[in-house]
């Protein structure tokens, strides 16, 4: 089972809801209706499954307002600010959610796919 | 021991972490969970407490664990849980330590590491062990705080401060994982005849029992029972929620 596939099976659980509504470009929050506590349970399950250690504000963006403020008040392009702080994400990720945020929660499926893969590739490294 | 009362009471889980294992109250309890076929895992942080474990609990060697555990030690946690298998039902916490001190004669130094080890790694171990309970979506936790929480003699400052903060910590988990089988309950006891009570009440205590209506001290038998029902599954609808068990006195003045 591959990393989204991993995902989605879980999120049906959590969220009781059908496979065919997952894809690698659903939003978390706004479209799947997840809340802070399916978020904890997702991860978790992901800690669970995979044994990766799985930060919850990183996996889940969750500072990515706070972050957007700090970049302003340095006066960094918010797109290389977040780049630091998130480098799972790409370039091109991280200018889309920088136009998404004003439409709400960015968080999308892929997002934590990037994550997982990212600490995955960390600890065969290490 | 109430006649009859752990026959009655049923139990989902089986595993039950009993932080601070070592002392008279954990000891008392986890010689009942022996009884009702739960499996105590009791925490030590010295020879000495495994020592203890051990005295007391003789014969039953298989049927509970004793594993090493310093709260004020973040790294003995990872090594605490591996240990215990990462499969825990039931959290009672006894753990605590002494600083006893008027608030304006402290020694400053002393301040962080007091907190750091009562309040900080505490949450670090609920975070972990609420974790591992979240996932089997059942847990119970039972926090054993004191009623100098609530009413401080003097020199109990940090011990009261160190308390309300962990009560928050455990209550905030009944409220954010109720709903998914996670609850917790704070227990605080008044005078007992074991640990910190057994002292207070040896070096001229009776002045104070006076003050309880019920004019004694509460039992050590008393409070492993009463934490048995807490944990039992009748009693999960207390949650997120502080209860005194002090024969009535912080009930008057």
């Amino acid at each position: 089972m591959n990393l989204f596939d991993e995902i989605s099976a879980i999120l049906q659980d959590i969220l009781d809801i059908e496979g065919r509504d997952i894809t690698p470009e659903s939003y978390m929050i706004r479209e799947l209706g997840a809340e802070s506590i399916d978020l904890l349970e997702l991860s978790v399950a992901l800690n669970g499954r995979l044994h990766v250690e799985i930060n919850d504000d990183d996996i889940f963006l969750k500072t990515l307002r706070m972050d957007m403020k700090e970049a302003h008040q340095q006066g960094v392009e918010a797109a290389t600010f977040l780049a630091v702080r998130f480098p799972y994400l790409g370039q091109e990720r991280l200018r889309g959610i920088v136009a998404d945020i004003p439409g709400g929660p960015t968080l999308k499926v892929r997002d934590i796919v990037a994550y997982l893969n990212w600490q995955i590739e960390k600890n065969r490294g290490a | 021991m109430i006649a009859g009362a752990a026959s009655t009471q049923s139990f989902t889980g089986r595993r039950a972490l009993l932080i601070g294992g070592s002392c008279r109250l954990a000891l008392c309890l986890a010689d009942r969970m022996i009884a009702a076929s739960l499996f105590p895992i009791l925490t030590y942080r010295s020879e000495a407490g495994a020592t203890r474990i051990a005295d007391f609990l003789k014969g039953q060697e298989n049927r509970y664990l004793a594993v090493y555990f310093n709260l004020s030690r973040a790294d003995s946690l990872g090594a605490m849980l591996a240990q215990a298998e990462s499969d825990v039902d039931y959290l009672v916490d006894f753990a605590h330590g002494e600083l006893e001190s008027f608030i304006a004669s402290v020694d400053e130094g002393r301040i962080d590491d007091y907190f750091l080890e009562n309040v900080a790694c505490r949450a670090k171990l609920l975070k972990r062990v609420s974790r591992i309970m979240l996932r089997k979506k059942s847990g119970r936790l039972v926090y054993v705080s004191s009623t100098a929480a609530l009413r401080p003699n003097p020199g109990q400052g940090f011990y009261a401060a160190a308390k309300l903060a962990s009560e928050a910590l455990y209550r905030n988990i009944g409220i954010e994982l109720g709903a998914r089988g996670v609850t917790a309950v704070t227990l605080r006891p008044g005078y007992v005849d074991a640990g910190r009570g057994e002292s207070f009440l040896r070096d001229g205590g009776e002045e104070a029992l006076r003050k309880v209506p019920i004019r004694r001290a509460v039992k050590a038998e008393e409070v492993a029972e009463t934490i048995m029902f807490l944990l039992s599954d009748g009693a999960r609808a207390f949650n997120a929620v502080d209860i005194c068990l002090d024969g009535g006195l912080t009930a008057g003045k």
